[in-house]
């Protein structure tokens, strides 16, 4: 099992095979460096006041599927997207309810390339809830959102996208749940595998989207800044969702 | 037992076919004939050859045959006041397609027509005649999952406008014509008509009732349609457990006039899937899964191939079994109400832009 000291490493080993300036001092985890950089996944850092030298790091952007489908949309494989249906189901040992939100409001952006302009939520017991979102280019989004698996439940989630012409999704036609690249039946169990990176081998998915997006913002220097503004905007709907939830009512954004 | 001679009126609904061989083969019943609203539909139906007399005309067919004790009434929403009113002036038991009606002074008065008439009046939710939703209520009645927190489901299909064209006309589908919501060019009607499965599932599943429901309708998939397509709601039951429905119609389609081999663009032309999430854990469950896949004719698209369950067969079963035994079928009139409530108080929060609460 690799730890975060590894990933730190192979973060600075993904550094020097590309030329980019290695920090002096930088932390993937908390409590975080007190004088260097601190890349934690957004999530993390809902509750924290940020400074300037934590950096919200917006690791999903970097994942293959998703760059895929921001692409499907971006270059109209499909046209005139309509709705999103975004689903997003982790265990409560690894994760809270509004961190899975946080992600997926995110990807709603991200993906459809547009500002949410309003939504409305329901809660029940801050473990599952769901909200209708709607972006500025009126695309009309449902984010389902539940910490109900149970321990050691690897995150399981969908994101389908319906467009007038055409549909994408990052799960098999037919399915409910993400497929693995290998499934092996032997006397020691069942075994399922997804290995999705060469250069970062042997780490899990949320490791490898962690580097990844490290690496990212120490390439491009600028995107430090824009996941700044984009997490406190986040944080912000997320305050929303709470109001929405119990106020019962829809809430609109400028 | 003797079997019930029954007849089809209209033949305009979208599940009419669906019943063509349960009422050819099952022993309970006797299909004697069928009302056909149109020439065309008529001849539709001749070809299939199911030697069964079939008639323009609704009141000869009841003057030909007034043996006739019972009728599936496979008609627009706006035909079933006035047919159910000849079938309890004649004392014959209806099995009601989804929607009886939107209009809650017309639902009243057909809950009256049936109990002064002492009809059976069954509705057609054949959800519950399906294997894996009994499976879904025996884990969620077993305590499986904990405390049920959320139930979240789709009821997505592909748009049925072009083969059952009432489905597009505000007027025969919702009843009448009202605006989506102001500066809207769409009207009640569409997708959230056709889609009632899920609100009456999440009432068996739960064992509550609605508290609150805020619905939102998306920009239409077809352009050239004057009723929604695709809609969201959220909301919660009175016992705290929120929910997430989807019932658009989302799953293009060709736009065939009769339905068959080909109609879906999308590969899969319709889901009902189920999410629940409690505090023991999560459940995925897919109502018609698992099936079979092809990428045949007519299209050569890779196209999903159901195994359907027949649900109809179980539905036809109590039905018979409440005309015999003068019992009241589970999915009942008065009980359906609070479903068509419900969807109603959806077009309401659509209009009004806000939570509806029942």
């Amino acid at each position: 099992m690799l730890n975060i000291y590894d990933m730190e490493k192979a973060l600075s080993g993904l550094l020097r095979k590309y030329n980019i300036q290695e920090p002096q001092d930088f932390r993937l985890t908390q409590p975080g460096s007190l004088n260097g950089l601190n890349l934690l996944p957004g999530w993390t850092l809902i509750d924290t006041p940020l400074d300037e030298k934590q950096i919200p790091l917006l690791t999903w952007r970097l994942k293959r599927k998703f760059l895929e489908l921001k692409k499907i949309v971006q270059d109209s494989i499909i046209e005139n997207v309509r709705m999103f249906r975004f689903c997003s189901m982790g265990n409560k040992d690894e994760w809270n309810w509004p961190s899975l939100l946080y992600r997926e409001m995110d990807l709603c952006e991200f993906i459809g390339d547009g500002k949410i302009v309003s939504l409305q939520a329901v809660i029940s017991d801050n473990q599952t809830g769901n909200v209708i979102l709607r972006l500025d280019n009126n695309i009309l989004c449902s984010v389902e959102i539940s910490i109900q698996m149970p321990s050691d439940s690897a995150l399981t989630d969908r994101h389908e996208i319906i467009a007038q012409r055409g549909v994408a999704s990052d799960l098999v036609v037919d399915t409910m749940i993400p497929q693995n690249s290998i499934y092996s039946y032997t006397e020691k169990g069942e075994q399922q595998y997804r290995d999705v990176d060469m250069e970062l081998f042997g780490f899990d998915e949320l490791q490898i989207d962690q580097v990844r997006s490290a690496f990212q913002v120490l390439k491009q220097r600028e995107l430090a800044q824009q996941w700044q503004i984009q997490h406190k905007r986040l944080v912000n709907f997320i305050n929303s969702v709470y109001i929405s939830d119990n106020e019962q009512r829809k809430i609109i954004f400028n | 037992m003797k079997p019930v001679k029954i007849a089809m009126l209209s033949l305009t609904h979208g599940h009419t076919r669906k019943y063509f061989q349960t009422l050819k083969e099952n022993p309970k019943l006797e299909w004697i004939a069928v009302y056909a609203e149109t020439e065309r539909i008529r001849d539709i139906f001749l070809k299939g050859n199911y030697n069964v007399p079939c008639y323009l005309d609704e009141q000869e067919m009841y003057e030909r045959h007034p043996d006739i004790e019972a009728v599936v009434m496979a008609s627009a929403n706006n035909k079933h006041l006035p047919q159910f009113r000849e079938c309890a002036s004649r004392g014959i038991h209806v099995l009601s397609m989804k929607i009886p009606s939107f209009d809650m002074d017309e639902y009243s008065e057909i809950v009256k027509l049936v109990e002064k008439a002492g009809i059976v009046c069954q509705i057609e939710l054949e959800m519950h005649y399906n294997p894996v939703v009994e499976r879904l209520k025996q884990v969620v009645s077993n305590g499986d999952l904990g405390k049920i927190g959320a139930v979240n489901a789709t009821n997505i299909t592909l748009s049925p406008v072009w083969a059952f064209p009432w489905q597009g006309v505000p007027e025969e589908s919702y009843g009448k014509r009202v605006q989506l919501c102001p500066g809207d060019n769409r009207f009640r009607g569409g997708s959230l008509c056709d889609h009632p499965h899920v609100f009456d599932l999440i009432r068996w599943l739960t064992n509550s009732e609605f508290d609150y429901v805020y619905a939102e309708a998306g920009p239409n998939i077809r352009q050239d349609i004057e009723v929604e397509d695709t809609l969201l709601i959220n909301g919660k039951m009175k016992n705290g457990v929120s929910f997430l429905f989807d019932p658009s119609w989302s799953r293009l389609e060709e736009r065939l006039e009769i339905p068959g081999p080909g109609w879906e663009i999308y590969p899969k032309r319709m889901e009902v899937n189920v999410n629940i999430s409690g505090e023991k854990g999560v459940l995925f469950a897919d109502c018609f899964g698992p099936n079979v896949y092809h990428n045949g004719v007519p299209n050569d698209r890779y196209t999903v191939q159901y195994t359907y369950f027949d649900e109809w067969i179980g539905m036809m079963d109590e039905f018979v079994d409440c005309i015999r035994n003068k019992k009241n079928p589970k999915i009942n009139l008065k009980w359906h109400r609070k479903t068509i409530e419900a969807m109603n108080a959806c077009y309401e929060s659509i209009a009004l832009d806000k939570v509806v609460y029942l």
